[in-house]
């Protein structure tokens, strides 16, 4: 069962007095526990797509449906509503809150998520559990290595159970050993906790823990 | 719930202390110049405030309590005959000069009473007893008379307009706007120091019987001195506040100063938040990507603001009570009342949440795509 649906996505930009079409009738499902690598060269529309996947951007034309709930790109109102409930962010550049530690980056996200106080703590020590950091609760950003950072990152990403995660090249900052940990340590939070995760990238290493590649170019989907 | 916008301020804690540097300033300037202006305010009206009197009767459009004109002191009677006075005595309020020993002259501001103790004034007597003021040529001068006088003790003398008068005790917080000092003398001998007194006064005080209706006293007053004012207590001082306020150009000194106070604090504050708000951009943008809409970061923005506004406070507060003790060694007073501190402590806020509106604007406008930028 698709947890998410795209439909003729089309994405088109004003630049100057003209348009610049973006994504060209893009489809494309992801199946809940499926790990799928979006790969294409830069400016292809691979991170437009993403952005329209995770709710951040609303197509210009198409059909699209996240865990059941059809996205209307006229009532941008309801999109953080359904970036709460339903998606996890991994970032290339980790973003994470710089003031604040490792626990509380986890906690603050599922205090947005709506988890508060102690429930919210224990979930995020949970998270971070997971990602193997418990002795890190307390670290600044700045004394984590970039693994870490990343791992803080997905840990931030899987709390408050999201059905779907997105991924932004999660392993262009980091050295290919570490890269490889983290993409196991993603596929196999995907796995067990039954998530579709969507990674977009020009690693790859990451053709080798994906279930399908996707290859996108000028707007289109190759295959 | 984790306190981001806390953490955020204190991360930066150069930015912060410039941010809180910015609002101390600003409270500090406005604490302290409102506060010399209500102790210069004070100075004008507190022997108005101190003479337990309900009506002061003056010449017609006296304009405060220091230029006074003066009047027949006979009235006197028509004022004591009226029905519902208790009490009514003359008072003379007359600019005179010293000749201090140096050889100098100084101006002096002379209060003269036939009974000072009926008045109970003046207020503060650190020596001597006014009682014996109508025994001789005498002289109470008050403490603050040793800046412009000189130094000066109980049985010196001094000479007034020709007059050698021994000074025979003093008093203590007794000033005048133009913080001229002041002197007390009995009120025939204040009559005798200048022609121009002769059978005049300056004032008459009245205080009414228990139980008195005072707009009628007053209306019988008005009534029987065609050619005088009457004037509350309140009214009086009022008057002689407004007076300086409006026609000295202090009012609108004040309100200048003020203004600027304010003006910098939020210049400081706008610009410290809004750089702030410009470098977390993509953390603002994060905020968005995980699900927090505009709300969630004007909850931040506001929360910001409102600790500068608290810290900064609370920093200005500290150095504008230690200038409010230090400036009594200079002989000024500053008069920080509960009802100004609460008034700045308001204001201080108010600004600070004005000067995050900017802020607000721009993070209105943040596309939450930015997170995917490198």
């Amino acid at each position: 069962m698709p947890v998410v649906q795209a439909r003729q996505i089309r994405k088109s930009f004003k630049e100057g007095r003209g348009e610049v079409s973006v994504l060209n009738g893009v489809s494309l499902s992801l199946d809940s526990g499926e790990v799928t690598a979006l790969e294409g060269p830069s400016g292809s529309g691979k991170t437009t797509l993403l952005s329209i996947l995770g709710c951040i951007l609303t197509p210009s034309s198409g059909e699209l449906v996240i865990d059941g709930v059809s996205v209307d790109a006229k009532k941008p109102n309801g999109l953080p509503g359904l970036r709460r409930r339903s998606i996890g962010f991994v970032f290339q550049q980790f973003n994470l809150f710089p003031a604040l530690s490792a626990l509380e980056n986890v906690e603050y996200a599922l205090n947005i998520k709506g988890l508060r106080g102690a429930q919210a703590r224990r979930e995020a020590q949970l998270a971070l559990e997971k990602v193997g950091l418990s002795d890190r609760l307390g670290f600044l950003p700045r004394d984590l290595s970039g693994g870490q950072k990343q791992r803080v990152a997905i840990a931030r990403a899987v709390g408050g159970g999201p059905k779907v995660l997105l991924a932004d090249e999660p392993t262009a900052n980091l050295d290919s050993q570490t890269g490889l940990q983290v993409l196991e340590l993603f596929r196999k939070l995907a796995k067990e906790e039954n998530r579709a995760l969507l990674i977009v990238t020009h690693d790859p290493k990451v053709r080798t823990i994906s279930d399908r590649v996707v290859r996108i170019q000028d707007g289109r989907l190759l295959n | 719930m984790v306190d981001l916008a806390r953490k955020n301020l204190l991360h930066d804690k150069l930015r912060f202390v410039i941010t809180i540097s910015g609002v101390a300033f600003a409270v500090t300037l406005v604490l302290v110049q409102i506060g010399l202006f209500l102790g210069l305010l004070d100075n004008a009206t507190i022997t108005i405030e101190k003479i337990p009197a309900d009506l002061w009767v003056t010449s017609k459009n006296t304009p405060n309590v220091d230029f006074a004109h003066t009047f027949p002191d006979s009235r006197l009677q028509r004022v004591r005959s009226v029905p519902g006075v208790e009490l009514a005595d003359n008072l003379i309020v007359q600019f005179m000069n010293v000749s201090l020993p140096t050889g100098a002259e100084e101006s002096c501001v002379v209060y003269a009473l036939e009974d000072y103790r009926r008045w109970g004034f003046p207020w503060n007597v650190v020596q001597g007893d006014v009682g014996d003021l109508k025994r001789g040529p005498y002289v109470f001068l008050d403490q603050s008379a040793n800046k412009r006088f000189g130094a000066f003790n109980v049985n010196d003398y001094r000479e007034f307009r020709g007059h050698r008068l021994k000074i025979i005790g003093t008093s203590k917080d007794a000033r005048s706007f133009t913080t001229t000092p002041i002197a007390f003398v009995d009120f025939k001998l204040a009559q005798e120091l200048s022609a121009d007194l002769t059978n005049r006064t300056s004032y008459i005080l009245v205080k009414l019987a228990p139980g008195a209706n005072l707009e009628a006293v007053r209306a019988e007053i008005r009534r029987r001195l065609p050619f005088n004012d009457v004037y509350t207590r309140q009214e009086w001082a009022s008057r002689s506040r407004n007076y300086w306020i409006t026609n000295t150009g202090l009012g609108l000194n004040m309100f200048i100063t003020v203004f600027l106070g304010c003006l910098v604090g939020v210049v400081v504050v706008a610009q410290t938040l809004y750089t702030s708000t410009m470098e977390h951009l993509k953390e603002f943008g994060t905020v968005k990507a995980i699900g927090g809409g505009n709300s969630a970061i004007y909850g931040i923005l506001t929360r910001q603001a409102t600790i500068s506004a608290l810290v900064g406070f609370v920093f200005g507060a500290i150095p504008s009570y230690l200038v409010g003790t230090l400036i009594t060694k200079a002989d000024l007073k500053l008069i920080i009342p509960p009802s100004l501190w609460t008034g700045v402590f308001v204001g201080t806020v108010a600004m600070c949440l004005a000067a995050s509106l900017l802020s607000f604007r721009k993070v209105a406008s943040i596309d939450p795509a930015l997170v995917f930028r490198t």
